[in-house]
C-alpha cells in the first residue's frame, strides 16, 4: 500500500530498517483535538501512538469525524509543516478536499481504530520510502508575492529592485499582507487567508529554489533585511503560517542542496542581523504602539490554534504579543454550528444536532427532542425523563474530568491528563453501578488536587472578568457565585433534591473548584435518578408548531426554540453558553503574560462546536 | 579509555532515563524505545525552516550537547574515572552549564518562529531565577571539602554525605538543577500546552535526534553532579564505586522525571519571585550554616 507523504528514498536494509523503526514509534497530531477523540471514546494512547504537541513532531495526522471547511484549510497547512514521511489515518468521516485521500481511512470506534493503526504500521514498514513520491501542492498553499521597500511602506512593486525614494533593496512580502499594518494596527480580524497567502508562499519560493538558484540568492538577502529590521513582525513569526521550506516531498533533495547554500551564504546572515547597524532599534519602533508596561517592542501576532495542545481543538486565538505578553487577542471557532439549514425531518434534525456537538452530544440530543416535541404539543415523559436526567449528569461528570484532562496538557501536569482521561472514558457510557463503583476514585481525585503543590499558584487570580461581564452561564458564572442554573426550575430535578451550588471567586482556581463540586453534586444526582438512557424522539407523525426548550447543558444553559411544519424541522435558533463565552476571551487575555492568558482561556472550558455562527 | 567509558556511561544512563520516561508517560516498560525512537527521528526531514538564522539553528542542538557533555567531564564516577580531574572542577560545571541558556536562546531565535523565540527569551527569565542556586550551594559544598576538586568534594563525604550535612543545600541545589534542565515543571522554554513546543517546535528529523539526547544528558550530567556534590559520589558498601555512582545518578534523574509528572508547570513570575525572595536567602542561612559547623564541629 502506497503513502502519500512517503518521503523519497531508494531501497536498501538501512532503508527498510528506518522505515519500520518509524512505523513502531508513531507521533501523532490529532485533528480537532484529543478532547474530540475522547467525546468519542476514543483512547489513542492505547494504540501506542504517542500524541505530538506540533506538526513538526508528529508523523500522523489523525483526523477524527468530518471537519469544517476552515478547518480542513488550516489542516492543509499542518500537514505540509510535517516531515515526512507523513501519513493520514482518517477515522469516520470523508478526507478534506484539501488534503490527499486518507492512507487510512475507518470508522469512530476504537476497535477500529486500533486496526487501523496496526494497517498504518504494516503500510510504513513497506512505504514509508518511495522512489517518487506524490507531490503535496493544495490550493490552499498558493499566494503571490509582492515586493516592499522596509522604509516606505507606501512602494510596494511585484518584482526585486531597489526602492525608487531610498534605493534599499526591496524586501518579499505575500501579497494581501500588509506587515505594517499588522504592526501598528493589530488586527482584530484575522481570517485564514492569511495563513493561506503565507503558506503559498513558501511553495512559490520553493520553486524559486529548484529552478533559479541566482535569483533565490537574491531573494534571500532580500528576506533578510526584512528580518533585521522587523525581527518579530508578524508575518515573519507565523507558527501556523509555516516555515515549511519544502512542502513536497519530491523537492526533498533540493532542500539539502539549498542548505548547504544558505549556510555558506555569508550575505544571508550578514543583512539578517547586521542589517541593525544602520538603524537603530529607537527608530525601528518609534511609531509601535507601547505597551502597559512602557517598554517599546515590536508586537507580534501569532495564532494559537486550532490544534493548539494547550486549547480546545477548532478554536483559534489570535494573540498580539509584545514580549510574552499579550497585547490584544480575539478568538474564533472554526467548527462553529451555523444556524442555516435546509427543511430537513425531526428524526435527522436530532441526530445532527447531536453530532455537531462531540463534547456534548447527549446534552444537545435532550435538548432537541425537547424541543421538538414541545412544538409537536405533546407533554414530557414522565417515565423517560429520569432516565435522560441521569444520562445529562453522566454527561457532566464526563465533560469535567476531559476539561481537566484538557487543564493538564495545557500546565504539563501529566499526571492528571492521564488520570482524568481513564475516568472520562470509564464514565462516559457507564452504568449506574458503574459510576457508583468510580465514587471513591472520583473523591480521590478531588482531594489530589487539593493537596498538589504549584496548582493553586498557577491559577489563582487568573482569568478574572472585566467588571461588568453579562451572559455568564454554567460553572463559570457558578464560580463566580451569580449565575443561575436552568436545573432549578425542572420538576425532576426538584424531585431529585437538586440544589445549586456556588463559589465566590472569578478565576481559574474557583472554577476548578466550581467543577469538581459539581462533579461530585451530578454524581448524587445519577445516584437518585437511576439507570442512564439516551433521550429518544418520539413519534410526531407530522405535527406543526413551535417549540422551545432548554437544558442545563456541562458548559451551561442552552435554549433552542425551533418551527415545525408537518414533521420537518424548518427553522431553529440555538442559544449556547460558549456563544456568550468566547466574547470574553478579548477581556481577558489583555495585558496578561501569555501562560496566564492561555490559563485563563482554557478555564472557560470553550467548546467551539457550540458557538453558533 | 577513561574517556570511552565516561561516555560510554552517559549515554546508557540517558538511555535507561528514556525508558523510564517513556515508563511513567504511557505506563510500558519499552527497552528498544528510546533506539527506535532515534533511528525513526533520523529516518525523518530534517526541515528547515523559512528564513532562519542559519548559523543559530544549526549550532543550537550540538552546543546544548557539547555543554552536557563538558559538564560531565569533571565529574568523577570513580576514583581515576574522571575525564579531567580539574582544580576548579565545581566552578567549571556551573560554568559549562550557563551555555545552556546560549543554546536555548540560539535555538530560540534560529528557525523564526513565534513560539519558539519566546520559550527562548523565557529560559533567559528563568536563568536569572535559578542562578544563584546553582552556585551559592556549591559555595557551601566547596566550603566543607576545602576544595574545587569535585574528586575532593566526593572525599569529603566519606563519613558523612553532604544530603545529611547541609540538607538545605541539597533542596536548593536540586530545584535549582530542574530549573537549568528545564524539566516539568520548569518547561517554560519548551512548553507543550503554552508553546507547542517552543524551542523544540521547528526542529525534525536529525536535528530533533541530537536536541532531544542533548536534553537527556542534561538530565544526567545534572543528576550526576547532584550525587557528587549532595550523596557522596562513588561511596557505597559492597558494590564498585562506578556502579554507587551510576545508581545514584539514576535515582536522582529519575526522581526529577517523576516530580514532573506529579507538578503543574510554574508560572514565570513565581519562580522568578520564589528563587530571589525565598531561595537565595535559604542558600545564604545554608552557607552561614555550614560555616558554623565546620567551625564548630572539627
Amino acid at each position: 500500500m502506497m503513502i502519500a507523504g512517503a518521503r523519497q528514498g531508494r531501497p536498501s536494509a538501512i532503508q527498510k530498517l528506518v522505515a519500520r523503526a518509524l512505523a513502531r514509534d508513531l507521533r501523532c497530531l490529532i485533528v480537532p483535538g484529543p478532547e474530540v477523540a475522547l467525546g468519542y471514546g476514543l483512547d489513542v494512547t492505547a494504540t501506542g501512538m504517542r500524541i505530538a504537541d506540533s506538526p513538526r513532531d508528529a508523523g500522523v495526522l489523525l483526523i477524527i469525524g468530518e471537519l469544517s471547511e476552515k478547518l480542513g484549510e488550516a489542516v492543509a497547512v499542518l500537514y505540509a509543516q510535517m516531515p515526512r514521511p507523513r501519513a493520514v489515518l482518517m477515522l469516520g468521516g470523508p478526507t478534506p478536499s484539501s488534503l490527499p485521500d486518507a492512507d487510512i481511512s475507518a470508522g469512530l470506534s476504537q476497535a477500529e481504530l486500533i486496526d487501523a493503526t496496526g494497517r498504518l504500521q504494516q503500510a510504513l514498514a513497506e512505504n514509508a520510502f518511495a522512489t517518487s513520491p506524490d507531490d503535496f501542492d493544495a490550493s490552499v498553499l498558493h499566494a503571490r508575492t509582492e515586493y516592499v521597500c522596509p522604509m516606505h511602506p507606501e512602494v510596494v512593486e511585484d518584482e526585486p529592485g531597489t526602492c525608487p525614494k531610498c534605493g534599499m533593496d526591496l524586501v518579499a512580502r505575500e501579497a494581501g499582507n500588509d506587515a505594517s499594518a499588522a504592526e501598528t494596527t493589530p488586527k482584530h480580524c484575522h481570517d485564514h487567508e492569511h495563513n493561506q497567502d503565507h503558506e503559498h508562499h513558501d511553495g512559490h519560493e520553493h520553486h524559486e529554489h529548484e529552478h533559479h538558484h541566482g535569483h533565490d540568492h537574491e531573494h534571500h538577502r532580500g528576506h533578510g533585511h526584512d528580518h533585521g529590521h522587523r525581527q518579530g513582525h508578524a508575518h515573519e513569526h507565523h507558527h501556523n503560517h509555516d516555515h515549511e521550506k519544502n512542502p513536497s516531498g519530491a523537492h526533498e533533495q533540493s532542500e539539502h542542496d539549498n542548505g548547504g547554500h544558505d549556510h555558506g551564504d555569508d550575505d544571508h546572515a550578514g543583512h539578517d542581523h547586521g542589517a541593525m547597524g544602520f538603524m537603530s532599534m529607537v527608530e525601528v519602533t518609534q511609531d509601535l504602539p507601547r505597551s502597559a508596561d512602557g517598554l517599546q517592542m515590536d508586537w507580534i501576532e501569532a495564532p494559537f490554534g486550532p490544534c493548539f495542545p494547550g486549547l480546545p481543538g477548532g478554536l483559534r486565538l489570535t494573540l498580539t504579543l509584545d514580549g510574552d505578553g499579550v497585547a490584544e487577542g480575539q478568538a474564533t471557532s472554526l467548527v462553529g454550528m451555523s444556524t442555516a439549514i435546509e427543511v430537513i425531518d425531526a428524526e435527522t434534525f436530532v441526530e445532527r444536532m447531536a453530532a455537531a456537538m462531540p463534547l456534548a452530544p447527549v446534552s444537545y440530543r435532550l435538548l432537541a427532542c425537547r424541543a421538538i416535541e414541545r412544538a409537536a404539543g405533546l407533554e414530557e415523559d414522565p417515565a423517560t425523563a429520569r432516565a435522560c436526567a441521569s444520562a445529562l449528569e453522566r454527561e457532566r461528570i464526563a465533560s469535567h474530568l476531559g476539561w481537566l484532562a484538557q487543564l493538564g496538557r495545557q500546565l504539563g501536569f501529566a499526571w492528571l491528563t492521564r488520570r482524568a482521561t481513564t475516568m472520562q472514558l470509564a464514565t462516559r457510557r457507564a452504568s449506574l453501578d458503574r459510576l457508583v463503583e468510580l465514587r471513591p476514585s472520583l473523591r480521590a481525585l478531588t482531594v489530589r488536587l487539593r493537596h498538589t503543590p504549584l496548582l493553586k499558584a498557577r491559577l489563582r487570580g487568573i482569568g478574572a472578568l472585566p467588571g461588568g461581564s453579562r451572559n455568564l452561564r454554567g460553572p463559570v458564572a457558578r464560580a463566580a457565585g451569580s449565575g443561575s442554573d436552568s436545573r432549578e426550575s425542572d420538576a425532576i430535578y426538584r424531585e431529585l433534591g437538586f440544589e445549586v451550588r456556588t463559589g465566590d471567586a472569578e478565576d481559574a482556581w474557583a472554577r476548578l473548584w466550581q467543577r469538581l463540586v459539581e462533579i461530585m453534586a451530578s454524581l448524587d444526582l445519577v445516584e437518585a435518578a437511576g439507570e442512564p438512557g439516551l433521550a429518544h424522539l418520539r413519534d410526531i407523525d407530522s405535527a406543526s408548531g413551535t417549540g422551545e426548550a432548554s437544558v442545563e447543558t456541562p458548559r451551561g444553559h442552552a435554549q433552542l426554540s425551533l418551527t415545525l411544519e408537518r414533521g420537518q424541522v424548518t427553522s431553529y435558533k440555538l442559544d449556547t453558553a460558549c456563544s456568550h463565552h468566547i466574547g470574553l476571551v478579548a477581556g481577558l487575555v489583555e495585558g496578561r503574560e501569555l501562560g496566564d492568558a492561555l490559563v485563563a482561556v482554557g478555564s472557560l472550558d470553550l467548546s467551539p462546536w457550540e458557538v453558533i455562527s | 579509555m577513561t574517556v570511552a567509558l565516561v561516555l560510554l556511561a552517559l549515554l546508557g544512563s540517558a538511555w535507561l532515563l528514556a525508558v523510564i520516561e517513556g515508563w511513567v508517560a504511557a505506563g510500558r516498560l519499552r527497552p528498544a524505545a528510546p533506539l527506535l525512537s532515534g533511528l525513526a527521528h533520523l529516518g525523518r526531514e530534517s526541515l528547515v525552516p523559512r528564513q532562519p538564522d542559519r548559523l543559530f539553528f544549526e549550532t543550537a542542538p550540538v552546543l546544548l550537547l557539547v555543554v552536557a557533555v563538558l559538564g560531565a567531564a569533571v565529574l568523577p564516577l570513580a576514583p581515576g574515572l574522571v575525564i579531567v580531574d580539574l582544580a576548579t572542577g565545581a566552578l567549571f560545571v556551573n560554568a559549562a552549564l550557563a551555555y545552556v541558556l546560549v543554546a536555548l536562546i540560539m535555538a530560540g531565535w534560529g528557525p523564526n518562529g513565534a513560539y519558539a523565540m519566546i520559550g527562548g527569551w523565557r529560559f533567559l527569565g528563568q536563568l536569572i531565577a535559578y542562578a544563584m542556586l546553582i552556585v551559592m550551594p556549591i559555595t557551601a559544598v566547596a566550603m566543607r571539602a576545602e576544595s574545587l576538586l569535585t574528586t575532593a568534594i566526593v572525599d569529603s563525604q566519606a563519613g558523612l554525605w553532604n544530603i545529611v550535612y547541609q540538607p538545605l543545600g541539597f533542596v536548593l541545589f536540586f530545584i535549582a538543577a530542574m530549573a537549568l534542565a528545564f524539566r516539568s515543571p520548569f518547561d517554560l522554554p519548551t512548553a507543550a500546552g503554552e508553546l507547542a513546543g517552543g524551542v523544540d517546535a521547528e526542529y525534525t528529523g536529525a536535528r530533533l535526534a541530537v536536541l532531544r539526547l542533548a536534553r537527556l544528558l542534561l538530565v544526567v550530567t545534572l543528576a550526576s553532579a547532584t550525587t557528587v556534590f549532595y550523596l557522596g559520589g562513588w561511596h557505597g558498601p559492597l558494590l564498585p564505586p562506578w556502579a554507587w555512582s551510576l545508581i545514584k545518578t539514576l535515582a536522582v534523574a529519575a526522581s526529577m522525571l517523576l516530580a514532573g509528572h506529579h507538578l503543574p508547570r510554574i508560572r514565570e513570575a513565581d519562580l522568578l519571585g520564589w528563587c530571589w525572595k525565598l531561595g537565595i536567602p535559604m542558600a545564604l542561612l545554608n552557607i552561614f550554616v555550614v560555616g558554623l559547623l565546620i567551625l564548630g564541629v572539627p
